[in-house]
């Protein structure tokens, strides 16, 4: 894990794409995509249903590593309109004592009242602490912006003509992109510019990458 | 005298003893095989003995009775106009019609609702045909299937489709007879018992005809400035212009569409005087010009048509007096097909004109002749056990009439391609496509077939029915985009990806014009011509071809036959042998070459085992995966027809190489297994099956938004089952092909027997040299690699924007 000083709070980066905000106890999720599968099933189209149980498992690894306050969702918390995923994600809901926020993301189609009817405040971004929450990415904010959507991943080089693709954290000079949280989720490749930070995860380990061409 | 016979004769034509054995045989209720190559006459020979049938009944049928399959749509048109013409004599109330993705709505309602007494189709549209509820009693009068071409359709999963087709008409009709027609093979015997089926009662018929072929190598004139690399050729224009200039027309084989567009290019633009004679033709270009250009080489008013492999098959059009290939054909057959394009009247001979893009080609050139001069023919390898055709098929089923499984099965167990399909199989299939590969649970929603109070299957609803509709069909294509003029007129279709790299503004070249990109809107790409003289030429993605296992053998007899000196092409290539064998050796037969130099990339580790591309890449990622087990190590690797590179950061030593045996064929299987399922081989054989068994949707024409939600790539899906669901039979699949398509691993068995009897020549060179020119800038490269990821990004850095 990586940790990120930030207008004087600190952001632990952590492999499975979340992000903790260790002065407000808070976790940061961004496009988990929930019920993806699950539409796609619907349709005819046969994707395991194994690669959506996986949330639940990762997030129960987040929530015993430090002390937790409130889950805070970047949007893209399901993916399309209402299927059976959500008995899941209620059942899940229903016995979590932490505060939950979801800001709304372009695929959130599942109708407010149902979510805050589990205790899920629903708004379309979130102004704390001089940091600005919100789905999408923006470069013109004035203060500091967490966001998901893009589900951002770079393609590193070495000798040898090695690469690789991997997920990241995208840090620029105004704002946060987190990777994607969900299994069953894209990559969306970036260059960076000289000036972006790039942390990449393994899946087990999140690795800043510093040397540049 | 028959009446085909007297309908030649009133012709003026004299049937050839083939066509006469052919109507013979099928007077006689057989089914059968034809041998005959395109222009023969192979047309009259089959379409013959069905009109002397139609003749001997009085009433003729009301129903579809005949039904011709060939693999292009461009050779549909040809044949519908020859048994058209027939049959108009013969009956003029009676006709013919052409059924294609090319066929417009209203005249398949047409077709439907008055069925013609033949039809001209495809495997993929006879598959829609079987989509409509009423199929039965539309084929209900049908007597025989004529599969044109069947060695196209054999080595494909299109072979596949026509498998399935022939066993589900033949439960029903069981009088049905089945002809096939088809150029020589090397497994000719297969190639009937797959297509005819368990029957006594057949024929087959040799037509005989062998062409004389002459095949001339254009020559540079010096070799100094000949490239070692390349797959252009553009070097040799001049030559290639002076036998165009001295034909009434040429055919130019490109082997790539982007090639053929570089070419119609470079030749308006040396010869300005050819526009309004020149013509280009493949397959991404719009199905008017396409058709308006076949129309032209029929009236032989153009000179020159530089072509890819879609005019490579069948078109009577009369003959053309020259074929150029350039670079290689990859296979024997294939040249003498595209030769056969020329000299085009039975009995005239053929001369091509082979013109190599890089140096080691010339090789090649004297390898190809020797093929031609044997009369050996590659052999196709059929599919076995693909399950994404059988779903798709089983999916066309329910989404018309549905279907029983209890009856289907064994009717899908007696086609060649399923011969195996055990019923653990068989329930796996059956449960992909009910409950989508799970056990039953409360809360999964899948839905795709249900089954009916009395067991049959049928489609859940609509809207997966409307999804399957739209992607039918086995030939993948891409995300393609339509193409046209801001006032309208399509030019034809180009893959998303390449145009998602053009910004507005940007010009590119295709169907021979340099075109400008105004914007892309719903799926279509808006653009204006440009006067522009540079242009980026689209890249289509198009799978690379590997030389036949048939063509590696003559060409390592070719290197090393010391008579092969003689030849000009040897003669003009000395200059590169020799600096070859200053550099390092030239390998005699008994000898493994392999070759170790450094350069600012890495360190190169060049092996040369003449072997064909494919097989290449398998060998490449085995021993990569060998040597990797040793210690951790990255590799990326690049292949050719002639060798293959490990190219890594850091060497592996010639003694730790040598001293592991680490080209032994011991435990090559579960070697292969394991370093197949490490790179990137199976991965791209999937992206075929997902789309093919329904996973990727591409969504509603016209209607891109609609579907987005359920869009993701076959990667996801490759990832997926691999973590989730491995024993998902369609990811079982894409390895399985990999072993007999991808790699044929029966031979690979053979080559590394060989391979262990040969001495091992290990050189290190201070220079890349010749041979591994063309290998290292390859920038297709494969990558395998032991190290942690964690421990490979310590050593990585990132591409930063470029104006950043």
């Amino acid at each position: 894990m990586v940790t990120l000083e930030i207008n004087a709070n600190e952001f632990v980066l952590h492999p499975s794409g979340a992000v903790y905000w260790r002065e407000k106890q808070t976790w940061l999720l961004a496009d988990i995509h929930l019920g993806k599968v699950a539409h796609f099933r619907k349709n005819g189209i046969a994707v395991p249903r194994a690669a959506e149980g996986s949330f639940y498992q990762k997030i129960a690894l987040l929530l015993s590593l430090f002390p937790v306050n409130r889950l805070l969702f970047l949007g893209d918390l399901f993916h399309s309109t209402q299927n059976n995923e959500w008995y899941l994600f209620e059942a899940w809901a229903k016995k979590q004592p932490y505060q939950m926020v979801l800001i709304s993301g372009n695929h959130d189609l599942i109708p407010p009242w149902k979510l805050e009817s589990l205790g899920i405040e629903v708004v379309s971004e979130q102004q704390e602490a001089g940091f600005l929450f919100h789905h999408f990415p923006d470069q013109s904010t004035k203060s500091f912006l967490f966001c998901g959507h893009l589900h951002p991943g770079v393609k590193l080089t070495g000798a040898g003509k090695q690469q690789l693709k991997l997920p990241c954290f995208y840090h620029t000079s105004t704002q946060l992109i987190l990777p994607a949280f969900g299994a069953f989720t894209g990559l969306h490749l970036l260059k960076p510019k000289a000036t972006d930070k790039v942390y990449v995860s393994t899946g087990k380990e999140v690795i800043e990458i510093v040397e540049r061409v | 005298m028959s009446w085909a016979a007297q309908w030649f004769k009133s012709n003026n034509w004299e049937p050839q003893p083939f066509q006469k054995q052919c109507w013979k045989a099928y007077k006689e209720g057989k089914s059968g095989m034809l041998h005959a190559p395109t222009g023969s006459g192979k047309t009259y020979a089959l379409w013959g003995g069905i009109i002397n049938e139609l003749k001997a009944n009085e009433v003729p049928p009301k129903g579809l009775t005949a039904l011709w399959i060939t693999p292009l749509r461009a050779l549909g048109v040809e044949i519908q106009k020859a048994t058209q013409k027939m049959l108009q004599d013969c009956n003029p109330e009676l006709y013919v019609g052409l059924r294609t993705a090319d066929t417009t709505q209203s005249e398949r309602s047409k077709q439907f609702k008055k069925p013609p007494f033949g039809l001209v189709s495809t495997p993929e549209s006879l598959h829609v045909l079987m989509s409509r509820k009423e199929h039965q009693h539309y084929f209900g009068d049908l007597k025989v299937v004529v599969i044109d071409e069947w060695h196209e359709l054999l080595g494909s999963k299109r072979g596949v489709q026509v498998e399935l087709a022939l066993a589900y008409l033949k439960s029903f009709l069981p009088q049905l007879k089945v002809w096939g027609i088809s150029a020589t093979l090397g497994n000719k015997v297969l190639a009937r018992e797959i297509l005819l089926g368990p029957t006594s009662n057949f024929a087959v018929i040799d037509a005989k005809i062998h062409k004389k072929i002459k095949v001339e190598s254009l020559l540079p004139k010096t070799m100094e400035r000949f490239p070692w690399r390349g797959h252009l050729g553009i070097h040799l224009l001049p030559e290639a212009l002076k036998i165009i200039k001295k034909n009434k027309s040429t055919l130019v084989f490109t082997n790539t569409r982007a090639q053929c567009e570089i070419w119609f290019h470079k030749l308006l633009e040396k010869a300005p005087e050819l526009a309004g004679s020149i013509a280009m033709h493949h397959g991404s270009i719009d199905k008017k010009i396409r058709l308006w250009v076949e129309e032209a080489l029929r009236k032989e008013t153009l000179k020159v048509v530089v072509c890819t492999s879609s005019l490579d098959l069948g078109v009577d059009f009369s003959p053309v007096e020259n074929c150029i290939q350039i670079g290689s054909p990859k296979g024997v057959g294939r040249f003498i097909q595209r030769a056969g394009r020329s000299g085009h009247r039975p009995k005239a001979g053929s001369t091509i004109y082979f013109l190599p893009t890089h140096a080691l080609e010339l090789i090649e050139s004297v390898a190809l002749q020797r093929g031609i001069s044997e009369q050996q023919i590659e052999d196709r390898t059929p599919y076995l056990n693909s399950y994404d055709v059988l779903i798709q098929f089983l999916m066309t089923l329910a989404v018309g009439a549905g279907f029983y499984p209890e009856k289907i099965y064994p009717l899908i167990q007696s086609t060649f391609c399923f011969q195996n399909l055990d019923p653990e199989r068989w329930e796996w299939i059956l449960n992909f496509l009910l409950q989508g590969s799970q056990s039953l649970e409360h809360y999964d929603e899948y839905k795709k077939l249900i089954r009916n109070e009395d067991g049959r299957l049928e489609v859940a609803n609509k809207k997966i029915a409307l999804h399957h509709r739209l992607s039918m069909g086995t030939i993948v294509s891409a995300n393609d985009l339509k193409i046209r003029y801001q006032k309208g007129g399509c030019l034809g279709t180009i893959e998303e990806w390449f145009i998602s790299k053009l910004k507005p503004g940007d010009t590119f070249a295709f169907s021979g014009k340099i075109l400008a990109l105004i914007r892309i809107q719903n799926m279509e790409v808006i653009v204006k011509k440009s006067k522009a003289k540079q242009a980026k030429v689209p890249a289509w993605v198009g799978g690379r071809m590997s030389f036949s296992a048939h063509l590696s053998e003559l060409l390592k007899k070719t290197l090393y036959d010391q008579q092969s000196l003689k030849t000009p092409e040897f003669k003009s290539l000395l200059p590169i042998l020799e600096q070859q064998q200053k550099e390092s050796i030239l390998p005699q037969s008994h000898e493994l070459l392999v070759e170790r130099f450094e350069t600012k990339e890495g360190v190169h580790t060049v092996f040369y085992p003449f072997e064909g591309y494919a097989l290449h890449e398998a060998m490449a990622s085995l021993i990569a995966y060998r040597i990797s087990l040793l210690s951790p190590i990255s590799f990326s690797m690049s292949f050719n027809d002639y060798g293959f590179e490990l190219l890594s950061d850091q060497a592996f030593d010639e003694e730790l190489f040598l001293a592991h045996n680490l080209l032994t064929p011991e435990g090559l299987y579960e070697d292969l297994t394991q370093s197949i399922n490490i790179s990137e081989m199976a991965r791209r054989r999937f992206r075929d099956i997902a789309v093919i068994a329904g996973l990727v949707f591409q969504g509603y024409p016209n209607k891109p938004k609609k579907a987005k939600h359920l869009q993701s790539g076959s990667q996801l899906f490759f990832e997926v089952f691999k973590e989730y669901e491995p024993d998902n039979l369609l990811y079982q699949q894409a390895v399985q092909e990999t072993f007999d398509h991808g790699i044929e691993h029966g031979r690979m068995q053979l080559v590394f027997e060989e391979l262990e009897q040969k001495k091992i020549i290990w050189k290190n060179c201070n220079h890349p040299t010749p041979f591994s020119f063309p290998l290292i800038t390859d920038r297709i490269r494969s990558k395998l690699s032991s190290e942690t990821v964690e421990d490979r990004i310590k050593k990585m850095y990132l591409q930063l924007e470029k104006y950043a």
